[in-house]
């Protein structure tokens, strides 16, 4: 087996781990016509990546990762319910829940990690939240892929289901929406070198126009999205 | 301990019924007035003052605030806390609260104003036990620049933590860089220059309040936009993006007249200002 292939796996947008139902907060954004274009969505996209994701999930992956070097699994439960309580909007911290659980099951069963099953089973315990950057985190530790890598793939594997959901709900064209996967690459190896450079310290800085979108999606008319 | 700048030491305990003060202790630029009691209320008002002036360069300061059982307490401010230009070493201030089974804390104090190149870290460390009710509120607002731009500090920084029977149930933080964000951008600060929240926990929370609170809020006139989010414990936040600090006043002001109405059947108390 080819161990980046198998972290990969998890990528995959036809992977089932339930993002094409959460916008977090960029339905907002297309439902107020802030977003409406390739150009405005990849603004959007811009932020999203490096003035939340990069400081709440990406710096979890890192902290996890960093975590399970040391054998330290307290402090990967830790970082999880860190994870959970940052987020102030209710429906992007739900949704989120949904798809780590949704990833969980099916990694666990693909992998048979037994760090997996713990998780899973603190989950149903109630003592953890269920986030999919440490089933991910996990998965890529075990599996042997770095952690560059790992923080790397993680953000791939989100940016590539907010394309998609951009793409049905904007909508975008499928080449224009490859063409913006293709260009932000560049974008997401600067977001994992600055999430590198991070330390627990600067955790869950949130940019208060990206929350307040992922708020308001509560109250939204029409919502195609759940978050 | 001398190397702060203010320190500001605050118990309160519930008398029979009426809530005072044990320990009020305060040294350097850090003051509080005599406490007021509003209408006949049970507890009192305190105002801080800053008699420097304002935050400066380097400047530390500490401020502990401790409710016993049923202690109630609203703590505000007497004007607007502003930080100056800090070319060497950030203003910092670090707040602790401690409130203890079924106590109440109002903390609303007046805007914060950063000004051209000030820098400013505050932690806020909220220790809460079953029971206890918190109201809480920030007004983070660019100060007047020479140049006329609208965001020439260069960084405000807010880190807040609250923990519920020792376990941390929200954390918050706001790092707000002009010179390394694109403030004007979209996702950022929408086209606004202050950003207001108000952080609530109180087991009385409910979906009902919260659509009344959604309601009053949409009345309020001006320009701004809001969100408001329930947390996983009970309590939510509002965040208020606005140009006037006196429009998200205006909101807290309406968010604190309703949760006070249906939670204790009572107005809250103008808080005069000197």
């Amino acid at each position: 087996m080819n161990n980046t292939l198998s972290l990969f796996q998890l990528c995959d947008s036809t992977f089932p781990n339930g993002s094409f139902s959460q916008s977090f907060g960029l339905e907002t954004y297309i439902q107020k016509d802030l977003v409406y274009d390739a150009e405005s969505f990849l603004k959007w996209l811009k932020a999203y990546v490096n003035e939340q994701l990069a400081y709440a999930d990406g710096l979890g992956v890192k902290l996890i990762y960093e975590a399970l070097e040391e054998g330290d699994l307290e402090k990967v439960w830790e970082i999880d319910h860190l994870l959970k309580i940052q987020n102030l909007a209710r429906e992007s911290r739900e949704g989120t829940q949904r798809m780590g659980e949704s990833m969980l099951n099916i990694a666990e069963a693909i992998y048979g990690f037994e760090h997996l099953t713990s998780y899973r089973e603190r989950i149903g315990e109630k003592k953890s939240f269920g986030h999919p950057a440490v089933v991910f985190t996990i998965a890529g530790y075990e599996l042997q892929v770095d952690k560059e890598t790992t923080i790397l793939y993680y953000l791939y594997s989100t940016m590539i289901g907010l394309v998609q959901n951009a793409v049905r709900a904007i909508p975008l064209g499928q080449t224009t929406g490859q063409k913006i996967v293709y260009q932000f690459q560049k974008d997401l190896q600067r977001a994992r070198d600055k999430i590198m450079n991070l330390d627990e310290a600067d955790f869950g800085v949130v940019s208060p126009g990206l929350e307040l979108g992922q708020m308001q999606h509560e109250r939204v008319k029409i919502r195609i999205f759940s978050s | 301990m001398s190397e702060w700048t203010g320190v500001l030491k605050l118990d309160m305990e519930n008398r029979q019924g009426r809530s005072v003060a044990k320990n009020v202790y305060f040294q350097g630029a850090f003051k509080v007035m005599r406490p007021i009691y509003h209408q006949k209320n049970t507890y009192p008002c305190y105002y801080m003052l800053n008699p420097g002036g304002g935050y400066l360069d380097g400047d530390k300061y500490q401020m502990n605030v401790r409710l016993e059982e049923k202690a109630k307490l609203t703590l505000t401010t007497q004007s607007s806390t502003k930080i100056y230009k800090t070319p060497h070493q950030q203003a910092y201030q670090e707040s602790t609260f401690h409130l203890k089974r079924d106590s109440y804390l109002e903390y609303l104090p007046d805007a914060l104003i950063a000004y051209k190149d000030a820098r400013y870290f505050q932690k806020n460390n909220i220790y809460m036990e079953k029971g206890a009710t918190l109201i809480y509120s920030d007004i983070l607002t660019p100060g007047w620049s020479p140049e006329g731009e609208h965001f020439s500090y260069d960084m405000i920084r807010l880190k807040t933590k609250i923990y519920m029977e020792e376990e941390l149930i929200l954390y918050d933080h706001i790092k707000l860089q002009p010179d390394l964000q694109d403030m004007t951008g979209l996702g950022h600060m929408e086209g606004y220059t202050h950003l207001g929240s108000l952080i609530v926990i109180g087991e009385k929370t409910n979906d009902d309040l919260l659509d009344l609170l959604y309601e009053v809020i949409q009345k309020e006139d001006g320009d701004f936009e809001f969100g408001l989010s329930k947390l996983t414990v009970k309590g939510f936040t509002v965040r208020v993006l606005a140009n006037y600090t006196q429009v998200i006043e205006r909101i807290i002001n309406a968010c604190h007249r309703v949760i006070s109405d249906k939670w204790y059947q009572k107005k809250p108390s103008y808080l005069r200002k000197y």
